[in-house]
């Protein structure tokens, strides 16, 4: 007989036993891919609300832009590039950039005048959904301007209200004008929520006097789970002598958070299992205690110490195989049902954030191979390691003591 | 000295257990020698040593001192796994319970010992069948231990020991856990092996009808033979 059939039948003579130690395998494996899941969910919902709500996968801007942001280092084919852009299946949109003090009543405040072109916006971020009172920027309201949520309670201003904006236009000049607060923006980032003036990029190029030109170019990738850094090769040939970076690299600190729950992912999975090991550790010692004389007399006859050594892994790694089975499929169907319907956060939070970005209050999972991949592998390792001694254990019996132990 | 009829010959044997302070003397000075083909008793008062001898005989335990040779191999020259082999191609064992695998069929213990040596399954088919057959167990092939009685599970230890054709089964007590009519019957399944196929056996015993019906009837006291007695038996 093999020794696989006979670990077998020997994790199914004490059935109970390996019932209890492969159903809490199985359950631990089960929560740490739920676990796992909802962890990824996070990240590409961070990602994506990073992305999508302000950022873009990618932008382009004049080269030394970024360092400076002065209002006379732009894109100056603008236009003809976001057609390239849309041609080649990216979304695009241009961005004007200017600053100055905004007014309402007695107080004022510092402000980034954002001009957005409105038709093209849309399709790269979702922040036209995001307000939380009043309505989107419109062409025919070039006067009707959206501004952050900070920046709305330090002017004291509510929809409807008026707020003059003073600035430098290009030509030396001054720009200033009486606007009407349109709309009011949800959490979008720190920036945009303390200072973000959003106008048309027509009002904006009347105001700061700029016929042409864009100081940024966003950009979306059309399907989110294509390669970035394959678009980012793509977008940097189209706009050669621009700077294009990706997200990542506009956005290192949230990037490097982003990174690091992977890292919390594996130690939640390692200390999880570290309670699966003791579990394992105990059952498996209890039942080579019970078998001392059996493995007594197999040496007897002539079982080497790492046959019996590899009998009990062998017994261990059956339970782990069938809780890895058991646990996938259940962990993975919890999983299933919170990445279709998430977990609604908005009784607990009404704004939650990660990293400064703001979050969708429906956490949802999201299964990915390392979901799944990473809770399976880490338990057969644990349970590999646990085993070692209950094993050697065996594998090191004296046939004598065995035999005649009562 | 013609060391080719003696299967198993103990030099100078003694085993020293230390017990706290004191040292016991479970096998003292001893020399035997069993020759192929006998069927030889050990019998002696509890704590004569009986279990000891067989335990170094079979490369279970080690002496203190002296020397054991089994088939003319110097068992303390043999490396852990040597033993291992040695146990498994060249002796045969059969303890007084607990033999069997408890999740195995009669069948599959009998067979154990062969596929441990790496012999295909249906090559092995044939002289299970044969052995079980010989033991009395036609028929019961797919049985569990424990849906044996232990008289029954006694003639699979019996024909797993045998199996291999070992140089020596050795046996310690194996009637002591069955009834006396059983235990009866067992004997007799073991003298028939030994008559016809010429196996030497070497068993322990308490029981005075097994030590009645011994060839060689060796009697141990305090870890020495008290009397090494070759009788000719009647039938
Ligand atoms: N592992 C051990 N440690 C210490 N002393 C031991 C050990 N094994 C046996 N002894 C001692 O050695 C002596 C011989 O024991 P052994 O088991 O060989 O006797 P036995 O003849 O088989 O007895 P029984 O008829 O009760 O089975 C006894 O005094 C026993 O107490
Ligand atoms: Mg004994």
């Amino acid at each position: 007989m093999r020794l696989m059939t006979l670990a077998a039948r020997n994790v199914v003579r004490n059935w109970r036993r390996s019932i209890v130690t492969t159903g809490a395998m199985a359950f631990a494996a089960a929560i740490m891919i739920l676990f796992a899941s909802l962890m990824a969910g996070l990240l590409r919902d961070s990602e994506r609300n990073a992305v999508t709500m302000n950022l873009g996968d990618l932008q382009i801007h004049a080269s030394g832009y970024r360092d400076d942001p002065d209002l006379y280092k732009r894109i100056d084919d603008a236009q003809q590039l976001v057609a390239r852009l849309q041609q080649q299946g990216f979304h695009a949109s241009q961005r004007l950039y200017g600053f100055g003090l905004a007014a309402a009543g007695t107080t004022s405040a510092g402000v980034q005048l954002r001009g957005v072109d409105i038709d093209n916006e849309n399709s790269v971020t979702q922040m036209h959904r995001h307000l939380v009172a009043g309505e989107w920027l419109t062409e025919t309201d070039p006067h009707g301007v959206i501004i952050g949520r900070k920046l709305a309670r330090s002017l004291g201003v509510r929809t409807g209200d008026e707020i003059i904006f003073v600035g430098q236009a290009s030509d030396g000049s001054m720009a200033n004008d009486l606007y009407r607060v349109r709309g009011i923006l949800k959490s979008i980032g720190e920036e945009v929520d303390r200072a973000g003036l959003f106008m048309t990029l027509d009002a904006f190029r009347q105001l700061m006097v700029l016929p042409d030109g864009a100081h940024e170019i966003a950009v979306l990738r059309a399907n989110p789970d294509s390669d970035l850094d394959l678009a980012l090769h793509t977008v940097t040939a189209l706009a050669p002598g621009y700077e294009t970076l990706d997200w990542r690299q506009l956005s290192p600190v949230v990037a490097r958070i982003l990174e690091m729950a992977d890292v919390q992912t594996i130690v939640m999975v390692i200390i999880t299992y570290i309670a699966v090991a003791t579990i394992v550790l105990n059952a498996m010692l209890m039942s080579v205690f019970e078998r001392i004389q059996e493995f007594g007399v197999m040496k007897a006859v002539g079982v080497t110490p790492w046959q019996i050594f590899g009998l009990v892994y062998l017994e261990t790694l059956w339970q782990t195989a069938t809780a890895a089975t058991g646990g996938s499929v259940i962990g993975y169907a919890i999983a299933v049902y919170y990445q279709t319907h998430g977990i609604d956060l908005s009784n607990i939070a009404s704004s939650a954030s990660f990293g400064g970005i703001a979050l969708d209050p429906l956490w949802r999972a999201y299964i990915t191979a390392d979901s799944i991949v990473i809770p399976v592998l880490f338990l057969f390792l644990i349970a590999g390691l646990a085993v070692i001694y209950p094993a050697l254990k065996a594998a090191l019996i004296r046939p004598v003591s065995a035999i005649h132990h009562r | 000295m013609d060391t080719h009829t003696h299967i198993v010959r103990l030099e100078r044997v003694s085993k020293i257990y230390h017990q706290g302070k004191i040292a016991v003397h479970a096998v003292d000075n001893l020399d035997l020698e069993i020759d192929v083909g006998d069927f030889c008793t050990l019998c002696g008062p509890s704590g004569s040593g009986k279990t000891t001898v067989l335990n170094m005989i079979g490369g279970l335990d080690v002496p203190t001192s002296g020397h054991i040779y089994l088939e003319d191999r110097k068992l303390a020259t043999l490396n852990r796994s040597q033993l291992s082999r040695l146990r498994r191609d060249r002796i045969g064992f059969v303890f007084q319970a607990y033999n069997l695998i408890p999740v195995m069929t009669a069948y599959e213990n009998a067979e154990f010992v062969l596929r441990l040596q790496g012999q295909p399954e249906t090559q092995c088919r044939e002289r299970v069948m044969a052995i079980l057959k010989e033991v009395g167990l036609e028929g019961l092939e797919h049985r569990r231990p424990d849906e044996m009685s232990g008289g029954q599970q006694q003639r699979v230890a019996i024909a797993r020991a045998i199996v291999t054709n070992p140089a020596v089964v050795l046996a310690d007590e194996p009637t002591a856990n069955v009834d006396s009519v059983t235990a009866g019957a067992l004997l007799d399944l073991m003298q028939k092996l030994n008559e016809e196929n010429n196996i030497t056996f070497l068993f322990s015993t308490h029981d005075q009808r097994v030590m009645d019906r011994a060839r060689r009837l060796i009697r141990l006291r305090d870890g020495k033979i008290e009397y090494d007695d070759v009788r000719s038996l009647p039938g």
